[in-house]
């Protein structure tokens, strides 16, 4: 009985000294992991579709998904980081020497996952799959997807990612510059109505823009009014409609392949669209594809295209006082277009 | 005994005209533009008397340059559609085929998505490319649907089965690589569809052409319809009661496949109404060939004119493509039709 | 536009030509055939040489066990394939020479008729008969209804007229088929075994009518058939074939010798002439 006692308070002591010392082992460790980190602990953020995301504090490398992210990653100065991106990446050209990944439709999670990225950037709703996304978060991977609406939303979008890479500063500047661009750009148009456009995404069924798209947007930046009003994203419109609106601008973003002025005579060349009065007067547009891209080159796009939709704003102050109706002004206004100078008809 | 007349004939013909007539008057009148029936008849009784310069050129482009051609596109499209099925059922001994199983919209398709990723996006383009696939897959499934030297008709449709499968293989492939808004307008052309106005700048050139290959391709199966016949009472019947079976069947497979794929160039895959329309005719008329080709022509391009007309207006200004009103129509037609076969 | 039950031979008949009565309406001289599986195999089978000659109003049956050649001489004769050697000769042309359609006007084949795709009546079966008649696209002209209309009385199908084709039974639809092929105006009428899902009253009263059918219209009938008796009462020359040889051509008196008939029909048989000067075939019985 007396051997027993003696053990159970040896016990009891070994205990009570073990419990003072746990908090301070506890402490210890977490210096430790702190240490091992760097600098903060990983971060819980919502994307922009609404997922959790587990970030990892400092992200060195970096998987983009899809053009307009790629593009944002250069314009941040982030470029080292980059470890990935897809096969059509190509703005700026320098992307096209990273390793790729696949498709924006159809990347590789193989690939993907054998780069060890830190964090994988994706466009939801636009380039990438939102089962793309999934999948990689499934594997383990820190996803983060955005899903700007709207030119202003996209640099709210540019300013999160920027913060998550670790490049706050850079993201602030680069938003600063292109709001300030933007501002100014707002500020010559004011006085300036709103020229309606008809945007045509494809010709063969005729489709155009709804409302609430990104290009809708950009396009009310560049100081211009899609004529369409429909519920869908990516309305079939009827020809009729176009011949009882008459929008004064048609615009198309053929990408690479065909100049405004090429567009221009094929269109001249096709029964129905000849009759358009924006064709006869020559008033075809071929934006460029980054006007659909939520990326730092959209503004310039828009600037390129409020110039050539406003030719008279651009072209010098007296312009101003000429201030008519868009169709009331003289044709013999040439249209500065990037390729060459065309003159209407 | 009452044998089909020529006389009878004509008598079909002319009440189905009629309705067809009724059809197009109809549909003239719907459209978004707001343009009256007054407004309507006037440009168009001034416009056929060469007055042009008196009609606002907007009810000219609505009225001669919109609705009319499509309309009448509409028309050939569903005429020929009809007329090839009718064609096919008979050369594949098959009262359920039609004219896309022998793969030749697999075969425009596949040509109009190559042209969108090697050629110009220039008017016009597309559909030849189009043409030209549908031709390719007409020769291959021609040779390969040979046995003994001429068309056997089990042979055919294997072959034409294999050659759409593969097809439309490679169109899947070939999507993959489209962008995104070239896959979009890919896919309301696979699906059949009347809103692009012709390509060239002279409508009515467009027209003449299509008719004239219609009429054509048309004639020559029509001249075929009393050896079809014999045939359909049994080939070696037919050849002993003097049938060149090896000829008409060459040129019934040729002509039908040229319609066919003048239809899917121009109008992309519009489903259900070359198997659905001479079913129809001959449940109504009798399966007598010399009626039935004419009675599917005309009744293919009532029902093409009214689903058109369905497919612009329903959700106006927006559109949809016009083989979504084939398909919701015709699936339930189908439906009652194989009830009734089983009887 | 129907006619009587058969006795007006002038009215219905209508002749193309009158050929003179001497030459052989059917002549078949040393023709031979043979099959190979390809083009440079061994032949597997062959035909031949056979000759014999038909006269109008004559009725000639091809006898012969399975895979004696009948359907191969039946289709020469009806000239759907060459001859690799000598001629087939109807009315003094070379059968497989004609084109499709002037062979269809004079040579008519009856064969068992293949499933029919789409519902059809009889007398639009039976008017298809007048094709070879006409331009390639053509429409009926009130001639041809009343040759189909007295084909099918010739025989015995004017009932029958408006019934659907499908809904026909065995004996009704034979005779429609023949009734096409009678439509056709030939001058030979060829059967490939036509007797065979017939009923005994069916095969005697086809027989019958065959008969008859070439005294009144001059036809020249060749018909294939197994039924031994049959042919010997009805026919007025026989055709006997054995593994591709023509043994024998004659009056069924001259061609049905118990011994020959054993060997070629590897079966106990018994000949016994008849006092109509026909003779009949009986199964020996015991062993």
């Amino acid at each position: 009985m007396r051997r027993a006692s003696k053990r159970g308070r040896f016990i009891r002591a070994m205990a009570a000294l073990f419990a003072l010392m746990l908090p301070a082992a506890q402490r210890a460790s977490a210096e430790r992991a702190r240490n091992a980190s760097q600098t903060s602990p990983p971060q819980v953020v919502t994307d922009e579709t609404g997922r959790r995301v587990v970030v990892p504090s400092s992200v060195h490398r970096i998987v983009s998904l899809a053009p307009n992210l790629t593009e944002t990653i250069y314009a941040l100065g982030l470029e080292e980081k980059l470890a990935g991106d897809t096969d059509y990446c190509d703005t700026p050209p320098a992307a096209r020497q990273k390793p790729h990944v696949g498709s924006m439709l159809n990347p590789s999670l193989e690939a993907i996952v054998a780069l060890h990225p830190d964090l994988v950037l994706a466009a939801a709703n636009s380039a990438n799959r939102r089962e793309t996304v999934e999948a990689l978060a499934r594997l383990g991977v820190a996803v983060y997807a955005t899903d700007p609406h709207t030119v202003r939303g996209m640099f709210e979008s540019i300013t999160h990612v920027s913060n998550l890479m670790g490049a706050a500063q850079q993201g602030t500047a680069l938003v600063a510059r292109l709001q300030a661009r933007l501002d100014a750009l707002q500020a010559r148009l004011t006085d300036v109505p709103l020229v309606h456009v008809l945007f045509v995404v494809w010709d063969d069924p005729l489709i155009t823009i709804g409302q609430n798209t990104f290009i809708a947007d950009a396009l009310r930046w560049s100081g211009a009014e899609s004529v369409v009003i429909a519920k869908q994203d990516w309305p079939q419109l009827a020809l009729e409609e176009v011949v009882r609106l008459q929008p004064e601008y048609i615009i198309f973003t053929s990408g690479h392949r065909e100049s405004s002025a090429t567009k221009l005579s094929d269109l001249r060349e096709r029964s129905v669209w000849k009759e358009f009065r924006a064709v006869a007067l020559g008033r075809v547009l071929n934006a460029s594809q980054e006007i659909d891209r939520p990326a730092p080159g959209l503004i310039d796009a828009i600037e390129e295209l409020a110039h050539q939709l406003h030719p008279e704003v651009f072209l010098g102050e007296n312009a101003r006082a000429m201030n008519r109706a868009p169709f009331e002004r003289p044709v013999d206004i040439c249209l500065n277009t990037r390729e060459e100078n065309s003159c209407a008809r | 005994m009452r044998p089909l007349t020529p006389r009878r004939v004509a008598g079909i013909c002319g009440l189905l005209f009629a309705m067809l007539f009724v059809a197009v008057v109809v549909s003239l009148r719907m459209g978004t533009y707001p343009i009256s029936v007054s407004e309507i008849v006037m440009t168009l009784f001034r416009g056929v008397a060469g007055r042009r310069d008196e009609i606002p050129s907007e009810f000219w482009l609505v009225v001669f340059g919109l609705r009319l051609p499509r309309i009448a596109v509409g028309a050939l499209v569903g005429a020929s559609l009809s007329v090839a099925g009718a064609g096919f059922q008979a050369l594949l001994r098959n009262p359920l085929a039609d004219p896309y199983v022998l793969g030749v919209s697999s075969g425009a398709a596949l040509g109009a998505i190559l042209s969108l990723t090697f050629a110009a996006h220039v008017a016009g383009v597309i559909q030849l490319a189009a043409f030209i696939g549908a031709a390719a897959t007409i020769a291959s499934v021609y040779f390969l649907g040979r046995r003994g030297g001429q068309l056997d008709s089990a042979t055919l449709l294997l072959a034409g089965i294999v050659a759409a499968s593969f097809l439309s293989a490679m169109i899947m492939f070939l999507m993959t690589t489209l962008s995104g808004h070239e896959l979009r307008g890919m896919a309301f052309w696979l699906m059949g569809d009347l809103s692009t106005p012709p390509p060239t700048p002279n409508v009515l050139e467009w027209l003449l052409f299509l008719f004239a290959v219609f009429g054509v391709a048309a004639g020559m199966i029509y001249a075929t319809s009393s050896d079809l016949n014999l045939i359909l009472t049994g080939e070696e019947e037919a050849r002993h009661l003097g049938v060149n079976v090896r000829r008409v069947k060459l040129v019934v497979y040729i002509s039908a496949s040229v319609l066919t794929g003048l239809a899917v160039s121009v109008s992309g895959s519009i489903g259900y109404v070359g198997l659905l329309v001479p079913h129809v005719m001959r449940m109504i008329f009798g399966a007598d060939y010399r009626l039935l080709i004419p009675t599917s022509a005309i009744g293919g391009a009532i029902a093409i004119v009214v689903a058109d007309t369905l497919a612009r207006t329903l959700v106006a200004p927006t559109e949809l493509p016009v083989g979504a009103m084939t398909a919701l129509a015709g699936a339930p037609v189908f439906i009652y039709l194989m009830r009734r076969r089983v009887r | 536009m129907s006619a009587g039950a058969g006795n007006n031979s002038s009215i219905s008949s209508q002749p193309v030509a009158f050929p003179s009565e001497t030459r052989p309406r059917l002549k078949a001289e040393q023709v031979s055939y043979a099959y190979a599986a390809t083009d440079r195999s061994a032949p597997k089978f062959t035909l031949g040489p056979a000759t014999f000659e038909a006269q109008h109003r004559e009725i000639v049956a091809i006898l012969g066990p399975n895979a004696s050649g009948k359907s191969t001489l039946l289709r020469l004769l009806a000239g759907l394939i060459q001859p690799l050697s000598g001629r087939v000769e109807v009315d003094g042309v070379e059968a497989s020479e004609l084109d499709l359609r002037t062979r269809a006007q004079r040579i008519a084949l009856v064969q068992q008729e293949s499933e029919l795709l789409f519902p059809l009546r009889v007398w639009e079966y039976v008017l298809q008969g007048r094709y070879p008649h006409g331009r390639r696209l053509r429409f009926e002209s009130n001639e041809d209804c009343l040759l189909a209309g007295n084909a099918l009385a010739q025989v015995g199908a004017d009932a029958l007229r408006d019934r659907w084709m499908d809904r026909l039974s065995g004996g009704e639809k034979q005779r429609v088929i023949l009734a096409r092929a009678l439509a056709q105006q030939p001058s030979l009428l060829l059967l490939d075994e036509p007797t065979q899902h017939l009923d005994i009253g069916g095969k005697v009263e086809l027989l019958r009518r065959l008969r008859r059918l070439s005294n009144e219209n001059r036809y020249t009938v060749v018909v294939v058939t197994h039924e031994l008796n049959l042919a010997a009462e009805f026919s007025d020359r026989i055709v006997l074939l054995h593994k591709g040889k023509c043994l024998r051509v004659g009056a069924p008196a001259e061609v049905y010798e118990r011994e020959v008939l054993e060997e070629v029909f590897e079966a106990p048989l018994d000949v016994e002439m008849r006092p109509s000067g026909r003779p009949r075939v009986i199964v020996r019985s015991g062993q």
